[in-house]
C-alpha cells in the first residue's frame, strides 16, 4: 500500500530539516575567525587573519568587544 | 601634553571618518531619546546582543549600552577608519567573527550602529536589523521598525 500524500511530504521535509542542522553542526565546528566587509552595490570582500588590514580589523573588533562587555547571564 | 595630543588626533579621525559616509546627506540627527528608543528595540529584537550603540553623524553616541557609552564612539571609528582604509571605497557594512564574539558595524543615511554579539548570530538578520533601524531612526517620525519582530524564543 503506497503511503499517504502527506506523509511523503513530511518526509521530505524532516530530511531537508536533518540535513540542514547537519550542516550548521559542522559549519559551527569548522568556523573560523573572518573579516568581511560590504560595499555599495552587494560586493563583499574577506580580509584573511593574517593579512595586515585584516589584523587591524581584527585588533579594532577586539577593543569593540572589549566596551560590550560580558553578556549578563540569565 | 602626550595624552592631549592623542585625543585630538581621535577627534580628527573620528569626524574624518564618519564624514565618509556613502549617504551623509541624508542626516538629520535624531534626539537621544529616540536613539535610546531604537537601541531598545534593536537589542529587544536580537537575543545575541551583548553591546551596541548607534553613533550620529559627528560620530557622537547618541545612545549606547554599558557603563561607558562614550567608549563606543572611538573604537567604532577607528573599525570604520580601518575598514575604509581597506579600499578606496567607504564601507556600508562590516562583519568580523573572532572566537570571543561577532561584531557589527553599519552606516546608514548618515547614522552608525555597531553592534557586539555572541558567535554565531544570524549574521543577514542583525545586519538586517540594524540597517532597518537607522533607517527609521533617520526619518523625522521615528516608530519602531515595521516588519520586524522579537528573534527571542526562536531556538
Amino acid at each position: 500500500m503506497p503511503p499517504k500524500p502527506h506523509r511523503v511530504l513530511l518526509e521530505r521535509v524532516s530530511v531537508y530539516a536533518d540535513e540542514a542542522a547537519a550542516f550548521m553542526r559542522r559549519r559551527r565546528v569548522a568556523r573560523r575567525p573572518f573579516a568581511r566587509l560590504y560595499y555599495p552595490h552587494g560586493r563583499s570582500a574577506d580580509h584573511a587573519q593574517d593579512s595586515r588590514s585584516g589584523a587591524e580589523l581584527f585588533v579594532a573588533a577586539g577593543r569593540l568587544i572589549e566596551v560590550s562587555g560580558k553578556k549578563p547571564k540569565g | 601634553m602626550t595624552t592631549v595630543t592623542i585625543q585630538e588626533a581621535r577627534a580628527r579621525v573620528t569626524v574624518g571618518s564618519f564624514s565618509q559616509m556613502p549617504d551623509a546627506a541624508a542626516a538629520t540627527t535624531p534626539s537621544g531619546e529616540a536613539a535610546e528608543a531604537a537601541l531598545g528595540f534593536l537589542t529587544e529584537m536580537s537575543p545575541d546582543l551583548r553591546g551596541a550603540a548607534i553613533l550620529g553623524p559627528d560620530s557622537e553616541v547618541l545612545a549606547g549600552t554599558g557603563e561607558e557609552p562614550e567608549r563606543w564612539a572611538e573604537d567604532a571609528a577607528a573599525l570604520f577608519e580601518v575598514a575604509d582604509g581597506a579600499e578606496e571605497v567607504p564601507v556600508e557594512q562590516i562583519h568580523i567573527a573572532t572566537e570571543q564574539g561577532e561584531v557589527f558595524a553599519v552606516r546608514n543615511a548618515g547614522l552608525a550602529a555597531v553592534a557586539v554579539t555572541d558567535r554565531f548570530a544570524l549574521a543577514s538578520l542583525m545586519l538586517f536589523d540594524m540597517r532597518s533601524t537607522l533607517r527609521q531612526l533617520a526619518t523625522p517620525n521615528f516608530g519602531p521598525p515595521e516588519g520586524t519582530k522579537s528573534r527571542k524564543g526562536d531556538g
